[in-house]
């Protein structure tokens, strides 16, 4: 579904080439949970974020449903991570003054699915939090919430980037629990340096220096 | 409404600016009361020019015309007049004047008390679309005079005031002169008996006094009048004339004003710039966040150019209602008690106030070009930036 042919991301920095990712061929299938594992600095997020479109590869191509994102004008890229993907950040980012229920629905610009997100939101168990205000939950809770608005609308992909870095381990726990559980036929890509949180994955890959470490686990 | 309207109003360009009322509340402040302030300046100084066309609009119903150098030309003048004239004139009066002042909110200014013959005063009357309201007409040789409702008010008069006094200089007659009638108007006029005043008054100098037949004509017949007398041993007076000087006058004084509203926009609209970039700069996260979940450049963009419009517009709109509520307050508190004019609808007022939403507006919109030019929002969702 998504396709990586030899892609690069380099960074300059004061001068000097950085490799973020490095010659990386990689695929994901649909319906897959992928972790992709590795220390900091190794160019984990560098690599979800070419494979989601939000950063052009320096070489290589990145290939959605056969199309090269690289090739597509900036707001074709938008729709497709609009429509076809959901994400979850480090950071459970939402708009400070809009309720939970209102972050959710920001998924949807163009639609009402207001019904939806609330029926979605009871189902993941986050009715409390509904017409709460960010400043109002606990960063748990704020995560889950991202959760809801990356999987409203059941997108073919969800990448999350470290989702439980910023929690404890119970709450990180109940996130990941919350991805997993609620991705229906969506393929899951995870980016984390706790393996703990991969259990249960189709595959995992290991990042070093920017490269994929030859004996994946 | 259907769903999608629904779904506007979610990010609706209200959103922001309702449930942040700690940061817009003080930005739509400053516009209404910069807004205010310039629609307020500008129609008070507005009114001054207004005020002198109202007080001499009279002459919009006839040509006067007095010698010069000679006092005995008039009866030549009048003959002139009579037998070039381009329009039908209904009827030329000869009469006498004396000087008094009314008053205005730049102090005062010159008016003249005509004497009139007593055939004439009827006639007078009528052209000024006056009613008498109380009272009665001067009688012949009397120091009595009768006045516009108008003009009563400016001076504090009712019937048996003494308008014209010994000891005024300013307002002088050798006798007491009393108002002995108040006429309803749009015009300010006194008049008292013309044998009085040639009895009582320097210099004796006849004037004359044109009307023409058709109101309509009444300007052709002021600029022919103007044009035949040129040169002549004659002085002219029109309304055409009056509004000249009265817009004239205070050329200075509109260029001192041009420059303090345009200074007052510039640190306006810099000082709003500022805010504005600080509140813009606080939402970075929030568009680097929409970005990144795949809305694009031009549809924030948009939003903040709607939000933006709500805003100015809202604050112009209200600086303008809270303007003109002022304006009406200062109008029948501080002007109508003495017939100032004051034109609360002045719509040069409200148009002088315009660069500032309109100035505040292209700070906003620039600011978020500049900011969204090279905007990367992974370095919003990573914690680079921010
Ligand atoms: N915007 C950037 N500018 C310069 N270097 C960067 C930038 N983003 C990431 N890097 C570098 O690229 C490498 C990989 O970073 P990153 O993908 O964030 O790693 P990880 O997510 O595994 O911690 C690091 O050496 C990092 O310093
Ligand atoms: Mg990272």
């Amino acid at each position: 579904m998504i396709d990586l042919k030899s892609v690069s991301l380099i960074y300059q920095d004061h001068g000097k080439e950085v490799f973020a990712c490095k010659d990386i061929d990689l695929g994901v299938q649909p319906g897959e949970f992928l972790g992709i594992l590795g220390p900091s600095g190794s160019g984990k997020s560098s690599l979800l974020y070419v494979m989601s479109g939000l950063k052009v590869p320096t070489k290589g191509s990145v290939e959605w449903l056969s199309r090269e994102l690289g090739k597509m004008g900036d707001q074709e890229r938008a729709e497709i991570r609009l429509r076809e993907f959901g994400f979850v950040f480090q950071y459970p980012f939402l708009i400070g003054y809009l309720t939970a229920l209102e972050n959710v629905l920001l998924a949807f610009p163009a639609e009402d699915r207001r019904a939806d997100a609330e029926k979605f939101l009871i189902e993941l168990g986050l009715q409390d939090q509904m017409h709460r205000y960010p400043y109002q939950m606990s960063g748990g809770q704020k995560q889950r919430v991202c959760v809801a608005r990356a999987l409203l609308g059941s997108p073919k992909v969800v990448f999350a980037d470290e989702p439980t870095a910023s929690l404890d381990h119970k709450s990180g726990r109940a996130v990941m629990d919350l991805l997993i559980q609620n991705r229906g036929d969506g393929a899951l890509v995870v980016v984390t340096h706790d393996p703990v949180m991969l259990e249960g994955a189709d595959r995992i890959i290991r990042m070093e220096d920017g490269e994929i470490a030859p004996k994946n686990a | 409404m259907g769903g999608a309207n629904k779904v506007k109003n979610k990010l609706g360009a209200t959103v922001y600016l309702r449930r942040n009322l700690g940061k817009t509340m003080p930005l739509i402040g400053v516009i209404i009361l910069a807004v205010m302030l310039i629609a307020g300046i500008v129609s008070l100084i507005n009114s001054i020019p207004l005020s002198i066309k109202t007080i001499y609009s009279y002459s919009r119903n006839y040509v006067a015309v007095t010698p010069r150098g000679n006092a005995l030309l008039t009866p030549l003048l009048r003959k002139s007049i009579e037998q070039g004239s381009p329009v039908e004139i209904d009827r030329l009066m000869v009469i006498r004047g004396t000087d008094i002042e009314v008053k205005s909110i730049v102090g005062n200014w010159p008016f003249v008390v005509l004497g009139l013959e007593q055939s004439d005063m009827d006639y007078y009357l009528k052209r000024m679309k006056a009613k008498v309201l109380d009272g009665r007409k001067p009688a012949v040789g009397e120091p009595e005079v009768m006045i516009s409702e108008k003009l009563a008010r400016n001076l504090n008069l009712k019937l048996g005031s003494v308008i014209q006094k010994p000891t005024d200089s300013d307002n002088y007659s050798p006798q007491e002169v009393k108002v002995v009638g108040i006429a309803e108007s749009e015009f300010w006029f006194a008049f008292g008996s013309v044998e009085y005043q040639r009895e009582n008054h320097f210099p004796p100098i006849d004037a004359l006094l044109v009307f023409a037949k058709n109101p309509t004509d009444q300007k052709r017949l002021d600029d022919w009048t103007t044009a035949t007398l040129k040169g002549e041993n004659a002085r002219v007076f029109t309304y055409k004339e009056l509004e000249i000087q009265a817009d004239t006058m205070f050329n200075i004084l509109y260029q001192i004003l041009n420059v303090v509203i345009g200074t007052l926009v510039v640190v306006i609209t810099l000082m709003m710039g500022m805010l504005m970039n600080i509140f813009l700069s606080q939402r970075v996260q929030e568009f680097g966040l929409l970005q990144a979940l795949g809305y694009t450049k031009r549809s924030l963009i948009m939003r903040v150019f709607w939000e933006t419009t709500v805003f100015v517009i809202g604050g112009w709109v209200l600086g303008v209602l809270v303007a003109w509520g002022l304006l009406n307050v200062v109008k029948v508190t501080l002007m109508d008690p003495r017939s100032f004019a004051l034109d609360t609808l002045d719509k040069w007022a409200y148009l002088y106030s315009l660069p500032v939403p309109i100035a505040i507006f292209a700070v906003s919109i620039l600011t978020v070009f500049a900011k969204f030019k090279n905007f990367d929002p992974v370095g919003v969702v990573e914690r680079r930036l921010v």
